[in-house]
């Protein structure tokens, strides 16, 4: 857990009749991270010829994202990969895929401009609307109609039999009809139509016998009908519409399992060529490489060696083989357990640590909850917070691991929360039941009593202090480990964060407590401080010398010349001016701890006196408003801090823990698989 | 200074979280690469502009996706003005005018076809802006009237009427409503101009440059027109060039119009600041046309630059409104114009040319 999966490097040698074989036991089992081979000795390029695949996966990859496009349309997101089988890989036409696509796409095309024609006759439709309403009554549009506006409007008769052909032949034309009065066998109607369908309306007009009439006085309100007569149909042309975006699901979701078959096809295919593009090849033979963690090892070895019947050679290697300069390259799989998720995201969100180094992720998760609870400790706000993450992660049903991995952070916050909230007996800004550590409502508002370790503001900044000091000092442990680990001896004694570097923070940290503990006015004695902060100090000077040692054995070429002493004393003084102010400004930040709890104490003190003075009473007394604002201010402080603890405390992880021992320069494991790994 | 800060720090950290979701040229690539317009469309869906792609589901109709962003682009101006006050406000109204003159200008367009040519706009009317931005146009009564002087009627209440009582014997006389849209083009310009009079001395000097910029790609843009639609010569078409532009004044156009080395005319000014540049200069053109679109490719790439510029300098000045509004409206236009390619079935390599 504190480290990452050991890694082994197979080089393999298979004939060149067996590739395809190997090929596919390769992504059936989905652990090599392949690289170049060239990567490992950089002559052999010269020796063998990288393998162009048939068909590049970059081809495939594009017809694969067509596909994913009609599947969002269904909302179907093809799911991890584990649904793919390798043994029903099959050879992959895709022009003729891509033909069938065509075809599909056409087909969906076609329906979408059947949309789009019924959306120009929405659109005509309330034009006509809109030209309706600019008029007070049928009368003033009759009159506009024949100056202004498009619309033509008439009032009219023909024979009641005819009524129904009449409303039939009408129907293709964008047209408003109402009747009004039926006498003598005829019905009287007001007819509305655009000006530019004139030729084809007054041929209707003539096939059906219409008389032109005078609207009668009393129809003049006729409006309110037209405009309802206008909604109908706005509303039947909307709903073809919806019937249309309906006809495009079911139309996919008719082809849907051939869709997906030919994705499932396309995607083992893809992998497969993504494969093959790592391979180098010989006149008879192929070459690959690629690192996997060593569990894994027997079973990729015992899988190749039965697809090619024994006929390959392998060559294992471990990491520790690869010398500094590439270590780099050997990609990193972290083993955390699971509920550990959340803050291996934080993590990889920095930076992949590099590989043989220590993973921060058990000590991120201790810190992180540390710090979020001492800032925003509150059982009742943690708890809010509790639920809401566990039923966020719970409904999220999206495969993006990002959103649940925040979701299930926020629980572990709450969690934090809640613990710290105890602690300090502090429930919604109230206080239900007795602190189990100090009170930090009362140390705020100045009621608290005087017996407990913690008396006041300056107690708390003082246990933040103390916290951060601890912080540095585990970042200053690890930071010894991955050294030893790596066996740079000459870092683990001179890095800022060395040995000699933690001596010097050791001893201000004493120097300064010596300090504060004789009321301000006392430190050390002299040759307790020579010794405790004047010696590292002393053996830092040994430093620049003995790093041009280093570099000169290296480099023979490398000069000792009149300024090189100016140079190493100038990189001393630098260097102690460095580890001096950026220790004490490393520590004096996790005062913002102590910050950010005492904002989120005062918030609460500040919504319980607005709630009392709403109330009307000094005795303490509420009214309604009261809990409103008190409702209201706890989901504010519940926001506001709940967010800013989070950075804070991802800021001080980021640069006050991390930069004491991060060495973020790796690479995540990243094997072609069927499948994605976290 | 301290002004400065309180001024445009909020507005500043808003338009950089903006301007980070600006869809990323590797996107663009792929809309371009996809076979068809629902494909294109797909892409956007999980982008700022899903809004499009459901109105294009529901609707099949590209116009009112692009309708819908010209809405989306005026809101954003109006809610950038509530963080904003003093005569930076008066800055990004006289700004947001823009939209207002080319709402307008649409609606004269329209009038213009069926009243005085006498053809049907029934099927363009749907897609016009009827919002209120910052006077009441009433585009319905303006292009449903018969004559220029009920259209004058029509915008009476607004400073617009006075530019068409200008330009009418002009608009007759050409058969054409340009002389009113580059009139209103003026006078988009000269209100920009007189509100930068107002801003501080760093905020009046980098809003020049940019509106400077935008002036000569606008004069190039009329240039290209007139010479392609309208036949006008090159006296004619420099009587409309809006003055105050950066690096293309009246001597530089009848170079362009005259000279094959389009060096001429922007030698000097890519030389000395924008080097990076110099490689285009190297084109060059016997045909006028190509000229001109060459000059507004130069002209377009400076116009980034001084983006990049102002993003990457003194972050509190009026720079970042500037550089996020052009971002925008490139991210727009880009869209819009990869939307419409697939629509019409262009082949990859013409949608790349034209972008």
């Amino acid at each position: 857990m504190i480290f990452t999966a050991r890694m082994k490097q197979l080089v393999a040698v298979v004939l060149d009749s067996d590739v395809d074989r190997v090929t596919k036991e390769l992504l059936r089992q989905g652990v090599l991270h392949f690289v170049s081979i060239s990567e490992i000795q950089r002559d052999w390029k010269n020796k063998v010829n990288i393998v162009t695949p048939e068909i590049s996966e970059a081809q495939i990859g594009e017809i694969r994202k067509r596909i994913e496009s009609f599947f969002g349309l269904l909302k179907y997101y093809p799911g991890s990969g584990r649904e793919l089988d390798v043994s029903r890989l099959k050879a992959v036409d895709l022009d003729q895929t891509n033909k069938t696509l065509d075809k599909l796409s056409l087909r969906l095309q076609g329906i979408r401009n059947r949309q789009s024609i019924l959306q120009k006759e929405i659109l005509k439709l309330e034009d006509i609307r809109r030209q309706m309403e600019l008029f007070g009554d049928i009368s003033a549009g009759i009159q506009a109609g024949s100056q202004y506006s498009f619309l033509n409007i008439q009032t009219g008769s023909i024979q009641s039999s005819r009524l129904e052909g009449f409303t039939t032949a009408l129907k293709i034309i964008p047209s408003v009809q109402l009747s009004f009065q039926e006498e003598d066998n005829r019905t009287n109607l007001l007819l509305i139509t655009m000006k530019r369908d004139d030729k084809q309306v007054n041929t209707v007009l003539d096939q059906y016998g219409w008389t032109d009439v005078e609207l009668p006085k009393e129809k003049l309100s006729l409006k309110e009908e037209v405009m309802n007569d206008l909604e109908i149909k706005l509303n039947k042309f909307r709903s073809e519409q919806d019937k249309l975006n309906v006809e495009v699901r079911d139309l996919l979701e008719k082809e849907l399992d051939s869709l997906k078959e030919m994705w499932s096809n396309l995607r083992l295919n893809e992998l497969f060529y993504k494969i093959q593009s790592f391979f180098s090849k010989t006149s008879r033979t192929m070459i690959f490489s690629g690192w996997l963690p060593e569990s894994r090892r027997k079973a990729l070895e015992q899988g190749l060696r039965r697809v090619t019947g024994g006929r390959c050679y392998f060559e294992w290697h471990d990491a520790q083989e690869v010398d500094d300069d590439r270590i780099k390259a050997v990609p990193v799989q972290f083993k955390n357990p699971k509920f550990l998720a959340p803050f291996q995201m934080l993590v990889k969100n920095y930076s992949i640590p590099e590989y043989g180094t220590v993973d921060p992720t058990p000590l991120v998760a201790i810190a992180y909850l540390l710090m979020f609870g001492l800032m925003f400790g509150d059982a009742g706000h943690g708890a809010v917070l509790f639920i809401l993450g566990l039923i966020a992660s719970l409904v999220d049903k999206s495969k993006k691991e990002g959103r649940h991995n925040l979701f299930r952070l926020i629980t572990w916050c709450g969690g934090a929360a809640i613990v710290t909230g105890i602690l300090f007996g502090s429930y919604f800004g109230m206080q239900w039941f007795k602190p189990l550590w100090f009170d930090y409502h009362g140390i705020i508002t100045g009621h608290a009593s005087h017996s407990g370790y913690v008396k006041d503001v300056y107690g708390i900044l003082v246990i933040t202090i103390y916290f951060g000091i601890s912080v540095i000092a585990v970042g200053l442990l690890i930071n010894w480990i991955n050294h030893i680990a790596r066996r740079h001896w000459f870092k683990l004694l001179f890095d800022k964060g060395g040995l000699i570097g933690a001596w010097i923070y050791g001893a201000g940290v004493y120097t300064a407590w010596y300090f504060v503990n004789h009321s301000y006015k006392e430190m050390p004695g002299a040759n307790l401080l020579f010794l405790i902060l004047g010696l590292p100090v002393i053996l830092f000077m040994l430093k620049p010398p003995l790093e041009f040692l280093i570099d000169k054995r290296k480099d023979p070429g490398k000069k000792f010349t009149l300024l090189t002493p100016v140079d190493f004393f100038m990189e001393w003084i630098v260097e102690m001016l460095e580890i001096s102010s950026g220790y004490l400004a490393n520590t004096l930040s996790f005062m913002r701890v102590a910050g950010l709890g005492i904002a989120h104490v005062s918030l609460m003190i500040a919504f319980f006196e607005i709630a009392g003075m709403v109330g009307g009473s000094t005795s303490g007394s509420y009214n309604i408003w009261s809990y409103i604002i008190l409702i209201f201010g706890n989901a504010l402080v519940i926001a506001l801090e709940g967010l800013t603890a989070g950075i804070q405390s991802l800021r001080l992880n980021y640069y006050e823990f991390f930069s004491k021992y991060f060495i973020g320069s790796g690479r995540a494991y990243e094997p072609v698989s069927l499948y994605k790994r976290s | 200074m301290a002004g400065q800060l309180r001024t445009y720090a909020f507005i500043n950290a808003k338009l950089r979280t903006r301007i980070s979701k600006i869809l990323s040229d590797e996107l663009m690539d792929q809309m371009i690469r996809v076979q068809t317009l629902p494909e294109a469309m797909h892409l956007l869906k999980d982008t700022p502009f899903a809004l499009i792609e459901s109105i294009y589901s529901q609707t099949g109709d590209l116009k009112m996706g692009e309708l819908e962003l010209f809405k989306k682009e005026v809101d954003l101006h109006i809610e950038l003005e509530r963080y904003l006050q003093g005569n930076i406000l008066n800055f990004v109204r006289a700004l947001s005018t823009r939209f207002e003159i080319d709402s307008l200008k649409n609606a004269l367009r329209l009038w213009f076809d069926r009243s005085i040519r006498g053809r049907s706009i029934e099927e363009a009317v749907g897609y016009l802006y009827r919002d209120k931005i910052h006077y009441n146009l009433n585009v319905d009564s303006i292009i449903y009237t018969e004559n220029i002087e009920h259209v004058i009627n029509a915008l009476q209440a607004t400073p617009y009427a006075q530019i068409i009582i200008n330009n009418t014997d002009r608009t007759m006389e050409a058969k054409s409503i340009f002389p009113i849209e580059i009139a209103l083009d003026h006078y988009f310009y000269r209100q920009l101009l007189n509100e930068t009079e107002s801003l501080e001395s760093r905020d009046c000097e980098i809003t020049r440059r940019m509106i400077g910029v935008e002036i000569d790609m606008q004069n190039i843009n009329w240039l290209i027109r007139f010479k392609s639609f309208y036949n006008l010569s090159l006296e004619e078409s420099i009587q409309h060039m809006i003055p105050e532009g950066y690096s293309i004044d009246r001597d530089a156009v009848s170079s362009a119009y005259t000279s094959q080395n389009i060096t001429d005319i922007l030698s000097g000014i890519v030389r000395k600041k924008y080097s990076s540049l110099q490689t285009m200069l190297t084109a060059q053109s016997s045909e006028s046309y190509s000229r001109l679109i060459l000059i507004e490719r130069i002209l377009e790439q400076i116009m980034m630059y001084e983006v990049r510029h102002v993003l990457a300098g003194y972050p509190f000045t009026i720079g970042i409104i500037l550089a996020y509004f052009i971002l925008k409206q490139n991210e727009i236009k880009k869209i819009m114009t990869v939307l419409n390619a697939k629509y019409y079935n262009l082949p990859e390599e013409r949608i790349k040319s034209v972008l």
